[in-house]
């Protein structure tokens, strides 16, 4: 236990020394949602309502028209409902052929239960359309209430863009961290003069894991502070949770690295290797871009990226309140990748 | 004989090649033990096989009592290893190196005492990538010492080390064996093994084809008949180089 205690104060004291590492791992992924804070994407935050209009009413669909908050698409019933399950539709509102503007027909309003946050939005900005169609026809005095409601939470491109810097961050600084730093280890005979002393395998790995993920909670906690503090992040989720889904993602991206050092001989062969596995991720998985835009097929393999897992776990924590109940799919997901790796990592480790 | 160092019949064998073909040799304790021999000869390789650190072939060692093979864990606690080319890591002070190396062996080291020992208590607070080559190497032997270990294995220490750096080390390496450490050495520098060696193993190939102390050695050839064919000269370039920067321990 001491000696456990020891290895992980000494690995935690070497970190702290790396000023190339803290660069990498806090000072960047800062620079880069600094840099991102003076752009703004349009659709970003937007609400995408996908609608089935059986009627022969368009006044509804008028009055939805011109609200910003929605991206209204209108289709078959159908596609919209398959889009829906794709996730390309946070609502699709169905109004049925009896529909007239003074009628009692019950719409059907279908919910992306994937969305939380942007269904409550969307399901309000629907009833309040409903009721001023109402208003509109009954010339009834009208009270003014419910529109606060709606615009409390304007999400921005950087409520989207940070939780997804996180996950990103989580990668690169297990990927590379580790791969880079054992391969070093490794080539220059550190490991191996670690070797003759009677100190266990486990011991080091478990010293140099705890301390990695330690910083990885920090660079958690420091990126989530520093978004609240200085660039408005909307930060609605628990901490906790953050974290929990943040050690299941570093789990992942530790032992990839960890694998990467393995079957690696030099630095020159890690770099292609982690790059290989890492840029897809960093380009397909949600950190920048909303992958709902991204086409059908790529959605079958990006899917089941663990940063994907990461990323989505992430924001929905941090811009939808999601709990751990509700990100379950993503800590599934992250929980299958980290038995995959972990093994794969254990295979291909070696001392020298 | 008080042997602590027991080799018999080792055997190492890399595809075609034998690098170590049957070399069995013994070490008493309290002596300074040498392998000589070119590069390649298989000192290395024999070495680290008694270290723990490569699988044995054939053959058998035995240290303090204790089969290789079969205890490596507590032999690893006996002995102490100066590798070839081994490093530390980059961020660690050598005081923290030193105390995190006594923790592997579950012991509070007297950093500073064993700093004194290599004579680099004034670099305590310095990384090892701060230190010179013979300073490297002498720290090298400092985290070979933390364990207070029977006995201490020594692979080619001097090796890349300029004339006074190869001096001093051999000043700490004579006080190491006056406190009754016994330590193994690897050398292809033949003045440094007749310097410090009691009695020196000359391996070629994979084999000991000589093994007694300096002295005797040198007396068997000289029996054989044999005469150098030219004068000894009574300096030679090194005692120059030597003169001119300063003979003393000079900080290297």
């Amino acid at each position: 236990m001491r000696l456990k205690a020891k290895l992980m104060a000494a690995s935690f004291k070497m970190f702290i020394r790396q000023r190339e590492a803290i660069i990498w791992t806090i000072l960047l992924p800062l620079f880069m949602v600094f840099l991102f804070s003076f752009v703004t994407f349009d659709g970003i935050g937007h609400v995408s309502v996908g609608i089935v209009n059986h009627s022969q009413d368009t006044t509804l669909v008028g009055l939805l028209r011109p609200i910003q908050a929605l991206k209204i698409s209108k289709g078959q019933e159908e596609q919209e409902l398959a889009l829906l399950k794709k996730g390309d539709r946070a609502l699709v509102l169905v109004i049925p052929a009896s529909f007239q503007p003074t009628g009692q027909d019950s719409l059907t309003l279908y919910l992306n239960a994937e969305k939380p946050q942007e269904t409550q939005t969307g399901k309000l900005i629907l009833q309040r359309a409903l009721d001023e169609l109402v208003f509109r026809q009954n010339h009834l005095p009208r009270h003014a209430i419910r529109t606060e409601l709606v615009n409390s939470r304007s999400l921005t491109y950087i409520d989207f863009l940070l939780p997804g810097i996180l996950a990103m961050s989580i990668m690169q600084s297990g990927v590379f961290g580790v791969a880079f730093g054992f391969v070093v280890l490794k080539k220059r005979g550190i490991l191996r003069r670690l070797l003759v002393t009677p100190i266990k395998t486990s011991d080091f790995i478990i010293a140099q894991v705890s301390t990695r993920l330690l910083v990885l909670m920090t660079q958690v906690l420091i990126l989530i502070g520093v978004g609240v503090l200085f660039f408005h992040l909307h930060f609605i989720g628990s901490l906790f949770n953050m974290i929990i889904v943040g050690l299941l993602g570093g789990t992942v991206f530790l032992s990839i690295g960890f694998a990467l050092s393995g079957i690696s001989k030099s630095e020159d062969q890690v770099a292609p290797l982690a790059n290989l596995i890492t840029l897809p991720m960093l380009m397909l998985s949600g950190v920048f871009f909303d992958r709902s835009n991204l086409p059908g097929f790529a959605h079958v393999i990006t899917d089941f990226f663990p940063l994907t897992y990461l990323a989505n776990g992430l924001r929905s924590i941090a811009i939808e309140g999601a709990t751990l109940t509700d990100v379950f799919p993503q800590l599934l997901g992250l929980a299958v990748w980290s038995v995959i790796t972990l093994f794969i990592a254990i295979k291909a480790f070696r001392w020298e | 004989m008080n042997s602590v160092l027991e080799v018999s019949n080792l055997k190492k064998r890399y595809g075609d090649l034998l690098a170590v073909d049957g070399v069995s040799f013994n070490v008493t304790r309290g002596e300074v033990f040498g392998i000589l021999g070119p590069n390649g000869a298989g000192k290395t390789t024999t070495l680290e096989m008694i270290e723990t650190l490569r699988p044995i072939d054939s053959g058998c060692v035995l240290l303090d009592g204790l089969d290789v093979q079969i205890e490596p864990q507590k032999v690893k606690r006996l002995i102490g290893v100066q590798l070839q080319a081994s490093s530390f890591f980059d961020k660690l002070k050598l005081t923290e190196l030193l105390s995190l190396f006594g923790e592997m062996y579950g012991r509070q080291v007297e950093v500073l005492a064993l700093l004194d020992e290599v004579e680099l208590r004034d670099k305590a607070k310095s990384y090892v990538v701060q230190l010179s080559g013979g300073q490297k190497q002498r720290f090298s032997i400092a985290a070979a010492l933390v364990n207070d270990p029977v006995i201490l294995f020594l692979d080619e220490p001097t090796t890349g080390l300029d004339p006074q750096a190869r001096r001093h080390l051999w000043g700490v390496i004579r006080r190491i064996r006056s406190e009754g450490k016994t330590i193994v050495i690897t050398t292809h520098y033949m003045e440094e093994a007749e310097e410090l060696c009691d009695r020196v193993a000359i391996m070629d190939s994979g084999k000991i084809i000589a093994n007694a102390p300096p002295q005797e050695l040198i007396r068997q050839l000289l029996a054989k008949g044999f005469k150098k064919e030219r004068v000894e000269r009574l300096a030679n370039l090194e005692d120059v180089f030597l003169d001119l920067t300063g003979h003393s321990l000079r900080e290297d």
